[in-house]
């Protein structure tokens, strides 16, 4: 499939309301060019005598059209523009969010480092600049350029001529020149200006460290050191700007000189009238306008090429999901899933079983999960535990279909898991350790679960996850507003909240993936028997890190290196296994229990 | 006016210098409009072009003064923006460093590092701006209305006339627009951070099976933020629209003024153009004023942002006795109070800590005495104080009551660099710089030997994950380098702390968040190492408890009570209720 670029789509899109914009901004300059010019004609034409108020009548009546005009089209314009523009973004967030969104479930492993998300929504965002601060005035100045030509033209090509090579070098050259001299440095104030925020952000999270090592002063120093470096690069181009400017508002200087002698010719020749030697001087000014500030959004351009390749990256990346892709999707078998998946959702019935399941994410690199065998009729409650890097996250996700073994099968009511797509929601709910909270209020992030749930099975929902007493201590109950990213709650109070939604959401399975790290023993504890309690006549997979707990499963799997280590029920492992026994002291120390039992 | 603007160093030449250049710019003006006004008017009456040479080299010369007086004001203030914002950024950071963790804590790492980065490119911006612009409203519209005045009275009232209500316009509308902003503020944050907020929300929605359909409503909030930022912006930009139209309508009111008493021979074209050139570069700084006032507002704030953290009060530990600080400034001698050896003693003598006036005290009249190398676990739940004691005892943070015994030696706090060197500290998430991991085990100990580092890195147990790393010790780790796991990275910063062989050891809830292996087998590490030191570790995980000489329970910011895992067990107090709790286990 061919990609579409970021910008093309929405000029074709758009293409009236640009060149609404476009004929706008050039009306803008032409009034204000117009005043100019009539203003001039206008007293000199008055101080030839004799001359009575009627011979000044038009020009009257234009000096003051162009002077109010000029303000009222600015003001279309610039509405219109940004109108158009928040259209443009609006496409472009949904496109992006289609990107993103096959990938969901791969987006933390594969952009691990940074906020890249909201730095993709920030892209966007900037990318307004492109046509406000770049396209728009770049298009308008050649437009007027060439009027301006042309208009010239009509009296003296060669004089045209002339001016059309002073424009070239505002509109061309030095736009040119800027582009050559600051992109380099451009995208290394950025690069440097990034690490630099990388760097305090790591000091700033590393205080303690920093103050202990006794060598704060030292950072300051190479912090501010680094902070020269780029405050150099940035006088540099700076000084550029400086200059540019100058040298343009010189050719302005020149152009004015030359448009001066040139009408004073012409008016010797007889060819133009003098009233216009006053119009064609005062005019250069405001056209100048037009083109001076070309230089300094074409000198924009490599800022978006940042911007532009992270979203094109990210469109790249969203081809090598590592998905499905050794499982290909039949009609037959799709169709086969959606009844299966509803069914399942139906009768609240699913049996899960994982047959030497295996998988790799590199065709001859390590094996991530190799040859496990789970049974999981519906109901039995079963734990995973194994440090991080062995193979739980990946056997999780074989289980949600998310990837296809490599070797065996996962199968979910005889069907294989990643045949049922996007139906897995209907059989499997999951709550992980940061389940997203969205910015709006209590019942809205519970009834995600079942957008067409009523009021009261989100209340017996919130009852169940035991939120009833906070809810109930909120100003406005059931409405109140969650907050950014849920920051309202404490860590043991958003997962509750998560808890009610996924019982909403009411699947014969349950996913648990470490919800409790982070919480201190008393929440964690309440917590999980909250969740046993409320999921009795579910699945329930747990993936933990703690033991706490595990007596209440059927099955406790130890995972090491993609394998099963060691496995059976709690009171198994601890009569025969001396290393589960020794773990699970840690949780719940055995000198303690006797020494309160005295 | 920002009264701060005249307190920078170096402000007054740099006014000075300014006022002269935009004087010698605003006469410069006056003279390109003169001349340009006589070859025109010249040339108008017919006169030959070669005597104008004179004349139009003069308007050339006027014209680029008056744009390199620009460059040179730029550069000029560019160069003392640049120069003020690196000094109030130092001043920052030494702050940052002076006020402690706690600040990053309240505020947010983010918000302080945008802050620092973004705040003073924002004020530079704004000092770079604010002296050109208020020099050239003080000076250069006032000098063209006075030649304006004593070339045509008339123009000159409709210019003087035209500026007062364009100044009025610009307030009136730019408070209604800051008034409409506000009433919808809530609504418009919501909904301009409703994509970040579904893009960071897409794992959980794709688990809710509703990532598909949520684009819709990207679509419909994408949509109503389109018209809430339309109806702001048509009042907003009303501001350039008003300041556009006086002016343009002045300027033509002055051109129509001119035609008429120009027909009626009250005047000569030589002075119409030379007011018709000058009128739209009266409204010129105005304009200009207008134009950059957003970025000036938000300079100005970001510098008092930053402003107000400067200006805060550190307190420094002192000495009560004697009332002296404690360190670095007093001598050698007064140091050796901070020394800890087998010998020594630490006495808090009712220590509170208390955040805000009215707010809940963090920790209240905690009394607590520690003799030579111990190990002291602290426990409690969450929000108890344990992090709070930890600051206290490492020396991040002043009590806001009660005093501190060193040796017998009276103190108000222990924030000192002489005490910070004989601590080592082990958070929770431990900072890891991109380096290479011998240069982040050296972090406290820069000098170390080679052998050295390869003694620590195997004693806090990382040999295995060196032999397996191609670049060994000197692999990049950190941001842009090899990730370690979370065990990993307590073993480098046991080992960092290893290294600095220093008496006081700092542990601040090690191993909450990792895997019970993990954090069995790092506790199977840390003990033996413990030995030797006095060792205070604040954590909820119970069975630390066993292996320390001295527990600490913490409730609500106060010491519940404190002794040995016996004691206490017998005593049946908050310690019996911690450890019932845990063995009731999950029902």
């Amino acid at each position: 499939m061919k990609r579409e670029g970021w910008f093309a789509p929405y000029v074709s899109g758009y293409f009236w309301r640009f060149l609404l914009i476009i004929a706008l901004g050039a009306l803008t300059i032409f009034s204000a060019s117009s005043l100019m010019y009539t203003s001039g004609f206008l007293i000199s034409k008055a101080s030839i005598p004799p001359e009575n108020i009627l011979m000044i009548y038009v020009p009257i009546v234009g000096v003051r059209t162009f002077g109010t005009s000029r303000a009222v089209i600015h003001y279309v314009e610039r509405l219109v523009g940004h109108d158009t523009i928040l259209r443009v973004l609006s496409k472009m967030r949904i496109r992006l969010y289609k990107v993103l969104e096959p990938q969901a479930l791969f987006l933390s492993s594969r952009f691990r480092t940074g906020d890249i998300l909201g730095m993709l929504a920030e892209d966007i965002e900037y990318l307004q600049n492109v046509y406000l601060r770049t396209v728009f005035p770049s298009v308008i100045a050649l437009l007027i350029y060439g009027a301006a030509v042309i208009a010239l033209g009509t009296f003296d090509w060669a004089f045209a001529l002339l001016m059309a090579l002073y424009i070239l070098v505002l509109v061309v050259v030095l736009p040119l020149i800027s582009l050559f001299f600051t992109q380099k440095r451009q995208r290394l104030v950025k690069t440097e200006r990034n690490r630099l925020y990388q760097k305090l952000t790591d000091a700033v999270l590393g205080m303690e460290d920093w103050m202990i090592s006794g060598r704060q002063a030292q950072f300051v120093e190479t912090y501010e050191a680094d902070e020269k470096t780029v405050a150099r690069t940035d006088g540099a181009l700076r000084r550029w700007a400086r200059v540019r400017m100058f040298i343009g508002q010189a050719v302005v200087g020149v152009a004015v000189l030359s448009m001066i002698y040139w009408a004073a010719g012409e008016y010797e020749s007889g060819a133009i009238a003098g009233t216009l030697i006053a119009a064609f001087a005062l005019v250069v000014f405001p056209v100048a306008d037009a083109f001076l500030p070309v230089s300094e959004a074409v000198e924009k351009l490599p800022q978006y090429a940042s911007s532009l390749e992270r979203l094109d990256g990210v469109e790249r990346s969203a081809a090598d999901v590592p998905r499905a892709a050794l499982f290909t999707v039949t009609p037959e078998t799709a169709e086969q899933a959606a009844q299966a998946a509803a069914a399942a959702k139906a009768g609240g019935q699913v049996h899960i079983r994982l047959d030497h399941a295996g998988f790799a994410y590199e065709a001859d690199g390590q094996w991530s999960v190799r040859n496990v065998s789970i049974d999981i009729p519906q109901g039995r409650k079963i734990a995973v535990i194994g440090r991080s890097g062995a193979g739980k996250s990946t056997l999780l996700k074989l289980i949600q279909g998310v990837l296809a073994p490599a070797a065996g099968t996962v199968r979910i009511g005889g069907l294989d898991a990643a045949a049922y797509g996007e139906h897995i929601p209907g059989i499997i709910a999951v709550l992980n350790q940061s389940p997203h909270l969205f910015d709006t209020t209590v019942a809205n992030n519970i009834r995600l679960g079942d957008p067409d749930a009523p009021d009261d099975a989100v209340k017996q929902a919130a009852a169940l996850a035991r939120l009833g007493g906070l809810i109930a201590s909120l100003p406005q109950g059931y409405d109140t507003p969650v907050r950014e990213a849920g920051q309202r709650f404490s860590g043991g109070e958003r997962q509750r909240i998560a808890l009610a939604r996924i019982l909403l959401q009411n699947t014969p399975v349950v996913v648990l993936d470490e919800p409790t790290v982070g919480l201190d023993p008393r929440t964690e504890r309440e917590l999980l028997s909250t969740m046993f309690e409320a999921m009795q006549d579910k699945t329930l997979i747990w993936v933990t890190h703690h033991l706490v707990g595990a007596e209440q499963m059927d099955e406790v799997i130890f995972m090491e290196n993609g394998a099963i280590e060691m496995r059976g029920t709690h009171a198994e492992l601890m009569a025969s296994q001396p290393r589960y026994r020794k773990l699970y002291e840690l949780d719940r120390p055995q000198g303690f229990n006797q020494a309160a039992a005295e | 006016m920002d009264k701060n603007l005249l307190g920078y160093k170096g402000v007054k030449p740099v006014f000075l210098i300014v006022g002269f250049l935009t004087l010698v710019q605003s006469l410069s003006i006056i003279l390109l409009a003169k001349s340009l006004a006589g070859v025109v008017s010249a040339l108008f009456a017919g006169e030959p072009l070669k005597e104008q040479g004179a004349e139009t080299l003069l308007f050339l010369l006027a014209f680029l003064v008056r744009h390199a007086c620009a460059m040179l004001m730029s550069r000029v203030s560019y160069s003392f923006a640049e120069a003020t914002g690196s000094s109030m950024r130092k001043q920052m950071m030494d702050k940052l460093f002076q006020l402690g963790p706690r600040l990053a804590g309240n505020r947010g790492t983010g918000t302080l590092v945008t802050m620092v980065l973004e705040g003073v490119t924002k004020f530079r911006t704004y000092l770079e701006l604010i002296i050109p612009r208020m020099v050239g409203m003080g000076i250069t519209p006032w000098l063209l209305l006075v030649y304006v005045y004593t070339l045509d009275t008339a123009s000159g009232v409709i210019l003087t006339l035209t500026m007062p209500i364009i100044v009025v316009f610009m307030i009136l509308i730019g408070v209604t627009a800051r008034k409409q902003m506000d009433r919808q503020l809530k609504s418009y944050r919501t909904l301009s951070n409703h994509f970040v907020d579904s893009l960071r929300g897409l794992e959980t929605l794709k688990f809710l099976g509703r990532s598909r359909s949520h684009a819709d409503s990207i679509a419909k909030v994408s949509d109503s933020y389109r018209s809430a930022t339309m109806r702001t912006l048509r009042v907003a930009f009303l501001s350039s629209f008003a300041m556009d139209f006086f002016t343009m309508l002045s300027v033509a009111s002055v051109a129509v003024s001119l035609g008429l008493r120009l027909v009626n021979e009250q005047m000569t074209l030589v002075t119409g153009l030379t007011i018709l050139i000058l009128a739209p570069e009266y409204f010129l700084p105005v304009r200009l004023v207008g134009a950059d006032f957003h970025a000036t507002l938000d300079g100005k704030e970001a510098g008092e942002a930053m402003k107000d953290i400067i200006d805060r009060n550190t307190v420094e530990a002192r000495l009560l006795d004697t009332g002296e600080a404690a360190a670095p400034a007093v001598p050698a001698g007064h140091n050796a109070v901070f020394s800890w050896s087998p010998g020594s003693t630490l006495e808090l003598r009712g220590i509170g800590v208390q955040y805000e006036a009215e707010g809940i005290p963090s920790l209240e009249e905690v009394n607590l005495a520690f003799h030579g190398n111990a190990k002291i676990g602290i426990i409690g739940e969450s929000g108890a104080g344990k992090s709070t004691l930890i600051d206290i005892l490492g020396g991040f943070l002043h009590p806001s009551s009660g005093e501190l015994a060193l040796n017998g030696k009276r103190l108000s706090a222990l924030t000192a660099e002489a005490w910070r060197k004989q601590t080592s500290y082990i958070p929770q998430r431990p900072y890891i710089f991109s380096g290479t991991l011998a240069d982040n085990v050296r972090f406290y100990h820069p000098e170390a030997m080679e052998e050295e580092v390869a003694a620590v890195v195997s004693a806090s147990g990382l040999s295995q994950l060196v032999e397996s790393l191609p670049g060994g010790l000197n692999e990049p780790i950190g941001s842009g380098g090899r990730s370690l796991s979370g065990g990993q990275e307590q073993r480098v910063a046991l080992a960092r702390s290893l290294l600095s062989s220093r008496p006081v050891m700092l542990l601040d809830e090690p191993t909450a968040h990792l895997d019970i292996e993990t954090e069995y087998e790092l506790k199977e590490t840390m003990l033996p190492l413990f030995e030797g030191k006095l060792v205070f570790l604040a954590t909820h995980r119970l069975h630390w408890m066993i292996d320390m000489d001295l527990i600490v329970v913490m409730k609500q910011g106060r010491v519940a009570e404190a002794g040995t895992h016996h004691e206490l067990l017998a005593r049946k107090g908050a310690y019996y209720e911690l450890v019932e709790a845990q063995g009731e286990g999950v029902r």
